[in-house]
């Protein structure tokens, strides 16, 4: 298992709403920012907002990631952003 | 087995966020495959083998994808199930 797989819920948790590279098997590279790491593979979740108003999701799988680098630390508009991606519409009127 | 992996010897209250992570983590991934259903994702194997196919299902486990008319430089399979172990990562634009 990868360091990145061995971290805790809570280390994964920092990463989240922040912008990183991550440097992946094979010499890939993948910049974006993080919407959430799944605890049970280790999967990161890059979001990229489009000039074209599209929405680019790239998932990078656990074991193949090799090193996560933080490149922005984002702020709560980018966190609002991220948060409501994939939320159903009521949790969107709900949540304010 | 590795989604319940502890702090170890941590307290009550330190389990209890590092629960809490993993509810907020776990819920935003599987939100994220619902996302998926329907649509064309790209993936990047090992070995440089690209190919492309709808998202149909995941197990529990992030094990395997169920995808249907996968694209391969072999031709198009109706219906396939992707090993995540053979996979560096996947796109899609929403």
């Amino acid at each position: 298992m990868s360091e990145w797989q061995r971290k805790s819920p809570l280390e994964w948790q920092t990463y989240v709403n922040k912008e990183v590279k991550v440097t992946a098997a094979e010499k890939h590279e993948y910049k974006g920012w993080v919407l959430t790491v799944d605890p049970v593979s280790a999967n990161v979740v890059l979001v990229k907002f489009m000039e074209n108003g599209k929405v680019c999701v790239s998932v990078i799988l656990g074991h193949a990631v090799q090193k996560v680098e933080i490149v922005n630390e984002g702020d709560d508009e980018m966190k609002e952003q991220l948060a409501h991606l994939f939320m159903p519409e009521e949790s969107k009127v709900y949540g304010h | 087995p590795i989604s319940i992996s502890t702090m170890g010897c941590g307290n009550e209250a330190d389990l209890e966020r590092e629960q809490q992570a993993r509810v907020a983590l776990r819920e935003q991934y599987l939100r994220s495959l619902i996302a998926m259903v329907g649509h064309t994702i790209h993936f990047t194997m090992y070995e440089r083998v690209n190919v492309s196919a709808f998202f149909d299902a995941s197990d529990i486990d992030i094990l395997n994808f169920q995808v249907s008319d996968l694209q391969t430089p072999l031709g198009v399979h109706r219906e396939a199930l992707l090993r995540c172990s053979d996979i560096i990562s996947y796109t899609f634009e929403l």
